[in-house]
């Protein structure tokens, strides 16, 4: 974690990344907990942070998918028939495949918010940064898609485990990071089928 | 799709003023024209003093625009006429200049308008590189690159009272100028435009991630669209200007996978221009914030504390940051003969380092360094790394008790390749609980162990069938291991340091331990957090929470010296190559570097910050390369030269 290059008074007050960790190892499922903000923090930092960890648990999504997501069999990074979406790590956007197309933005986002450039400071982000926390979940979003309508299986073990995609529908939603017609993994529709049937996720 | 709608305002008060100033000449018709011809064709004129005209005079709309020119214009062409004596002509642009705030002068006093606004830029470009980092990046390098500044005639010498006011100007007028221009703003700090033009890049491939040539693509979503024309637009005329004097296009040529010219993309035209005054002369205020920040980081990391006067003395700076991790580093190996380092961190994921990369990349003495592949397998913390025999493999135990083993690709390899399934080899299972130390032995080609299950296994990783040759249970009688070294005198022999506070020595041959060494010290046992060994003598350093670091001798078990090292645990150490001198790492966050004849410290680095009680995690020592490098919980990795 970047700590607040030189205000250590401030970095006493700010919970950041453990916070977030101690209440995902509390209890995983309970998504308006981990999303919701102590008193005081600062909105930008806390989309930070939690855009961070996102990126630290989708490394395991990605593990997964690497046994079975080959460039043969997944040649494009697509989601349903509609769209194929393009690498934006290269120089010119490239029609990777799905697999690296998960590796690369994985790589590319933790290049981006890590970067003294963009973030700086982790007490404060600048306005300007904030528009790139868009971007960075627009192209994240992607590999739950991929792997919800590809991989399906291992989606739903990860999904078991995490909840990832629950709460980062959710993460998205509440701070309006992504526009509603980007969210086309129905699985805020599918908790409510689970909490109707009774299912427990443990 | 605030900027989109911000252009769209722009456009309309271009046309507008397009309106009114084609009153004025012939050459801001051929503008016009030109601009809203759209990118391409501006594109390809080549060595046209045209183009060249055109940018500038896209330059000067923009100023105009930004309300740069309204009265600096005025006191410039004043100037230009007391000075060089300028009779009707200027006279005659300067008055509707003087008279209609928004409209340039005319064709005449257009080369001494231009001149003196594209000297003042040239100021600017001084301003910030003495602004921000003192010599280093002096005007000349950056005027090198922007070749249509160098053409100009220097024809006012004094500038500097006029760029005081139009500094203020400037930061004024940035205001309005920064919601359009959000992600410029942070290209600010490079003086270089064309790292600026590249950083543009970014954006602007990034919005075309979204899929820009794609026709499947939906197009409600028009900002990307115009940053990539203006982009487009933005690298032709760098292009062409370079072009113009010779120089070798530093912007690649065409602007590849254009889209299709859009019918308004011509009054977006202008907007490139945006981008090049941003980059090239503002930023005063964003970079006062930005600048801070940076040199603060830099000045906190290096005191020398003891300043010895032997002669073997090297002051280790640092040199490069490595900035990538999500959380803590846990260890740290360093390439057995090049500039390459591992990582392994909290977050699950190895990384590979170029540290050569980094060097030949940015003149502008870039500390950062971006890593070059990410190994993921484990799930959950990597704790421990060893790099395998000729580096070519390494191997890396995590909190998921796995240990796999990984083929080292090729370290020119570029981080956006594809994904290359052979890198990660094999998985050698057998341990019930986290792996926390992991060592090596070339001579031997045997990894060792040891885990928070108790025990210190021996594998044997060779790439066709790994196996678990032996396990040391020590639980019982050491307690849980924290670190394994292979001796370097003895290569049949490990050691092993303990929570407990024991140290051990293992003959692998015999398959037991062979001796225990008297590391418990007089006040009681402490957890040792890193056992090493001296390269060259029989001898064994450990590190203790007792903040202190105790040499024992492995032939007789003795305690043969023992000192107060830090002011907090000692959390690992590194002998150099050597055997010359030790590295020590805390959680005081210092780094120190001892002197093994007398046993001093002489130098100590303050590195790293506190994150949750925890500094430093890992120190290295390269095997044949004057570099160290520190691991930190802050999830950054330094290297010292």
């Amino acid at each position: 974690m970047v700590m607040a290059e030189g205000t250590a008074v401030l970095r006493q007050n700010r919970p950041g990344t453990k916070y977030i960790q101690q209440n995902i190892r509390a209890d995983f499922s309970n998504i308006d907990k981990i999303l919701e903000p102590p008193e005081g923090q600062d909105e930008g930092v806390w989309k930070y942070e939690h855009l961070r960890q996102f990126c630290l648990e989708l490394n395991g999504l990605a593990v997964k998918l690497q046994s079975e997501c080959h460039p043969d069999t997944c040649t494009q990074m697509t989601a349903t028939e509609q769209w194929i979406f393009l690498c934006a790590a290269h120089k010119t956007p490239k029609e990777c495949p799905a697999i690296d197309y998960t590796r690369h933005t994985l790589d590319g986002a933790a290049c981006l918010l890590n970067s003294n450039k963009y973030f700086p400071s982790s007490v404060s982000i600048k306005e300007s940064s904030v528009a790139k926390l868009g971007s960075v979940c627009r192209r994240i979003y992607r590999i739950f898609s991929h792997a919800y309508f590809h991989h399906r299986q291992i989606f739903d073990e990860y999904e078991n485990e995490t909840f990832l995609c629950h709460r980062f529908t959710k993460f998205v939603m509440k701070y309006n990071l992504m526009s509603k017609d980007n969210l086309i993994v129905p699985i805020l529709e599918e908790e409510v089928q689970n909490s109707v049937s009774g299912e427990s996720e443990a | 799709m605030l900027e989109y709608a911000l252009k769209q305002e722009r456009a309309k008060y271009h046309k507008l003023k397009f309106g009114t100033d084609l009153n004025q000449g012939e050459k801001k018709a051929d503008v016009s024209e030109q601009v809203s011809n759209g990118p391409v064709e501006s594109v390809t004129l080549e060595n046209s003093p045209l183009v060249w005209k055109e940018g500038r005079q896209l330059l000067r709309q923009y100023l105009e625009e930004v309300g740069y020119t309204d009265t600096i214009l005025d006191m410039r062409s004043k100037r230009v006429r007391s000075l060089l004596g300028r009779s009707l002509e200027l006279n005659g642009a300067v008055e509707p200049s003087e008279g209609t705030p928004r409209a340039p002068p005319g064709p005449a006093g257009l080369s001494g308008g231009e001149s003196l606004l594209v000297k003042q830029i040239e100021e600017q470009i001084k301003r910030n590189a003495a602004g921000k980092d003192g010599k280093e990046r002096l005007g000349g390098s950056v005027l090198g690159q922007i070749p249509f500044l160098q053409n100009c005639e220097d024809e006012d010498s004094d500038e500097d009272d006029e760029l005081d006011s139009v500094q203020h100007k400037k930061q004024r007028v940035k205001l309005p100028s920064k919601a359009l221009v959000p992600e410029m703003e942070d290209e600010d700090e490079e003086d270089d435009s064309e790292d600026a033009i590249n950083e543009f890049d970014f954006l602007g491939s990034g919005e075309d991630g979204e899929g820009a040539p794609d026709p499947r693509r939906c197009t409600v979503d028009g900002s990307p669209h115009e940053l990539e024309s203006r982009r487009v637009k933005l690298q032709g005329i760098l292009a062409d200007l370079r072009d113009v004097d010779g120089l070798p296009p530093k912007v690649t040529g065409p602007p590849p996978g254009t889209p299709q010219p859009r019918p308004h993309e011509g009054s977006f035209g202008f907007s490139s221009d945006v981008f090049i005054m941003d980059t090239i002369g503002g930023g005063e205020v964003s970079l006062g914030d930005l600048a801070d920040l940076t040199v603060t980081n830099d000045n906190d990391l290096s005191c020398d504390l003891s300043d010895s006067k032997d002669a073997f003395k090297k002051t280790w700076n640092p040199k490069f940051t490595l900035r990538s991790h999500y959380d803590g580093i846990r260890s740290l190996a360093f390439h057995h003969s090049q500039s390459a380092l591992l990582t392994a961190s909290e977050d699950g994921t190895l990384k590979l380092w170029n540290l050569q990369k980094a060097v030949t990349a940015k003149k502008n003495a870039a500390l950062d360094v971006e890593p070059i592949h990410a190994f993921r397998a484990h799930r959950g913390p990597v704790l421990a790394v060893a790099m395998g025999s000729n580096s070519e493999y390494c191997y890396s135990g995590g909190a998921d008790a796995c240990i796999h083993s990984w083929k080292i690709p090729d370290l020119s390899m570029d981080p956006y390749d594809g994904y290359d399934p052979s890198v990660l080899s094999h998985v050698l299972e057998g341990h019930g609980d986290a792996v926390w130390g992991l060592a090596f032995s070339p001579a031997s080609q045997r990894l060792a162990s040891c885990s928070a299950d108790g025990t210190v296994r021996i594998w044997d990783p060779s790439s066709s069938s790994p196996a678990c040759l032996c396990t040391f249970p020590t639980a019982s009688e050491h307690g849980v291991p924290t670190s394994v070294a292979f001796t370097s005198t003895e290569p049949a022999h490990i050691v092993a340091s303990f929570r407990s506070g024991d140290t051990v020595l293992y003959d692998l041959e015999a398959g037991g331990a062979l001796l225990t060494l008297e590391s418990r010290g007089s006040s009681g046992p402490t957890q040792i957090n890193q056992v090493v060994s001296h390269p060259n003598q029989p001898l064994t350093i450990t590190a203790h929470d007792d903040r202190g670091i105790r040499f024992l001798d492995n032939r007789t078990g003795k305690l043969v010296h023992s000192m107060v090292a830090h002011l907090d645990a000692v959390t690992c150490l590194a002998v150099d190559p050597n055997g010359a001198f030790l590295m020590s790492g805390s959680h005081d966050c210092s780094l120190r570097l001892w002197s093994l004849d007398n046993k001093t410290c002489v130098q100590e680095i303050t590195a790293h910050r506190k994150k949750h009680e925890e500094a430093i995690h890992a120190v290295a020592c390269h095997p044949s390369k004057a570099l160290i490098a520190s691991a930190g919980a802050d999830a950054l990795a330094k290297v010292f030269v």
